[in-house]
């Protein structure tokens, strides 16, 4: 295969009658099993449901009357989020099972499914959206489609390389500190953490509670807005999901950016070995989103260790008040990066957390100050394209060397695009980072970009010996 | 002044955690650099008199 559809080029081919959704849902299986053994995409699969799915997409179709804005679509689900046709694992010996047979679909699962999407299966994810691979454990080790020998990211791993591979056309991601946005720009993918609050996060295992996004991930910008349009809005299940009104995102994709000021901050220094192709990368995004319409200005994102710091102590306090019984009790079943990562928050006091959310207030005024100055804000995802499978470094070494936590500590929405290749191919990452609860412009950024590039386009070298439509 | 390997062993033992010996040192390592952090967001001038970012509601 030398190229596979974006949702919405799937969504024009189906109503044009020039695809089925069934002939979508069977590529999409051929493209999972030509890698999948290699690439750890899936921890269970519902090919039979999801075929059913497909053939009444393929009837209301026929019918004339498509009404679902996914109608068809073929998505995975994070093995975090609960779905009624599989268990949910959390890719963990630990989890109870019936945790998420109890809850059936989460609210989520159930939005895409109304809206006509396609549930493929249950994708790999980091044990408990936290740390990295445990090659001990009896669990797939997601490998990045761009090169094998490298870490996909995490923790949404599994959507990540599923998207990169076309083995899903897009699928659900959760985002703690970034775990969203790491594997899309580590897979060279699209992926959007909305606003702190924006969608419903019952039915997800939980890490951060306060942290916790759940988004969605596929290869544009406007991919994610035809999802965020289906996955945005309250629900009374969620004690954090916000009473705030959903727009259309679609509708918001002008790709006109005149009139909109851009804070660019480089990050140069937060992390030492920063990849020498980032700089370049940046520039010419830079001057991609001037000749858009938009003003760059070079700005400072306040309190950018503090907050960073902020997230780090409140992610693993919460994640231990949910881990605390079973840490005591079944040590050995958890990965090595998930006891040691969760249990360090032995480290932190109550009143630790408490100074957590009163610098998190701080950094929500800061920040709130610098957008009265700019529209969004622009920075590298990461300062590495990504770390070899055998070279995953240390915890302190990754939180340093990825930009995103700061933005879970404040609940800004942020959307990261591809923006170029590094000297050994790996993708490399822009983030754009908007006002709370102003996805629709991130997004209009985001695809206006994309209108004048093609690096979300462009498919894994290994793709190419698969022979799919 | 107890270092950092006394305070560990202190908190795990309170936590009712007890890791095995090849988990002690990340372990080690990673609670120092916590205390760093926690030294760190206690630096925060403008967060003296701030509320916290927590809400609760009598309603449920």
């Amino acid at each position: 295969m030398s190229d596979y559809l974006t949702i919405s080029d799937a969504l024009d081919a189906l109503r044009d009658n020039k695809i089925t959704a069934t002939e979508l849902v069977q590529d999409a299986f051929a493209a999972a099993d030509a890698v999948d053994s290699e690439l750890g995409i899936y921890l269970a699969r519902f090919d039979e449901q999801a075929l059913a799915a497909a053939a009444e997409a393929d009837r209301i179709y026929a019918a004339g009357d498509p009404a679902g804005a996914l109608l068809g679509i073929p998505l995975g689900i994070k093995d975090i989020i609960s779905t009624l046709e599989g268990e949910t694992t959390a890719q963990s010996l630990v989890l109870d099972r019936e945790w998420g047979a109890a809850i059936g679909d989460a609210v989520v699962t159930a939005r895409l499914r109304a809206a006509g999407g396609v549930i493929t299966g249950k994708l790999t994810t980091m044990e408990y959206a936290t740390g990295v691979p445990d090659p001990t454990k009896p669990f797939p080790i997601p490998k990045n489609p761009w090169n094998t020998d490298y870490w996909t990211g995490g923790s949404s791993s599994g959507t990540g390389s599923g998207v990169a591979s076309g083995a899903i056309l897009g699928g659900l991601g959760t985002d703690t500190g970034g775990s969203i946005r790491i594997p899309a720009a580590f897979c060279g993918i699209s992926g959007l953490k909305a606003t702190f609050g924006r969608v419903p996060k019952s039915g997800c295992v939980p890490l951060g509670y306060s942290l916790d996004n759940i988004g969605p991930m596929a290869r544009s910008a406007r991919d994610c807005a035809l999802m965020l349009n289906v996955l945005a809005g309250y629900d009374a299940s969620d004690p954090c999901a916000a009473e705030q009104p959903v727009e259309d995102y679609v509708a918001g994709l002008t790709g006109d950016l005149s009139g909109l000021t851009i804070g660019l901050d480089r990050l140069a220094l937060v992390y030492a070995d920063r990849d020498p192709a980032i700089d370049p990368a940046i520039d010419a995004a830079v001057k991609a989103l001037t000749a858009l319409g938009a003003k760059v200005v070079d700005v400072t994102l306040p309190l950018w260790d503090e907050l960073s710091a902020a997230t780090r102590i409140t992610s693993r306090s919460e994640a231990f008040a949910y881990h605390a019984p079973d840490l005591q009790s079944r040590w050995d079943d958890y990965f090595e990066a998930t006891r040691q990562g969760v249990g360090a928050a032995v480290a932190f006091s109550g009143a630790d957390y408490v100074q957590a959310q009163r610098v998190r207030r701080v950094g929500q005024k800061a920040l709130a100050a610098l957008f009265e100055t700019v529209d969004l804000v622009i920075t590298p995802t990461s300062s590495v394209a990504g770390w070899s499978l055998d070279e995953l470094g240390s915890m302190t070494e990754r939180f340093l060397a990825m930009h995103t936590g700061y933005f879970n500590a404040v609940g800004n929405p942020a959307l990261v695009v591809p923006m170029g290749f590094n000297d050994i191919g790996l993708p490399l990452s822009l983030q754009v980072v908007g006002r709370p609860f102003d996805e629709t412009t991130v997004l209009r950024a985001g695809d206006a970009f994309q209108r004048v590039s093609d690096f979300h386009l462009a498919v894994p070298p290994m793709m190419s010996s698969v022979a799919v439509a | 002044m107890h270092s950092n390997e006394e305070k560990l062993a202190v908190v795990l033992e309170m936590s009712g955690i007890t890791p095995p010996a090849e988990d002690q040192e990340a372990i080690l390592r990673a609670f120092s650099t916590g205390r760093e952090l926690s030294k760190l967001i206690f630096s925060v001038a403008q967060a003296r008199y701030e509320e916290p970012a927590l809400i609760f509601s009598a309603r449920v």
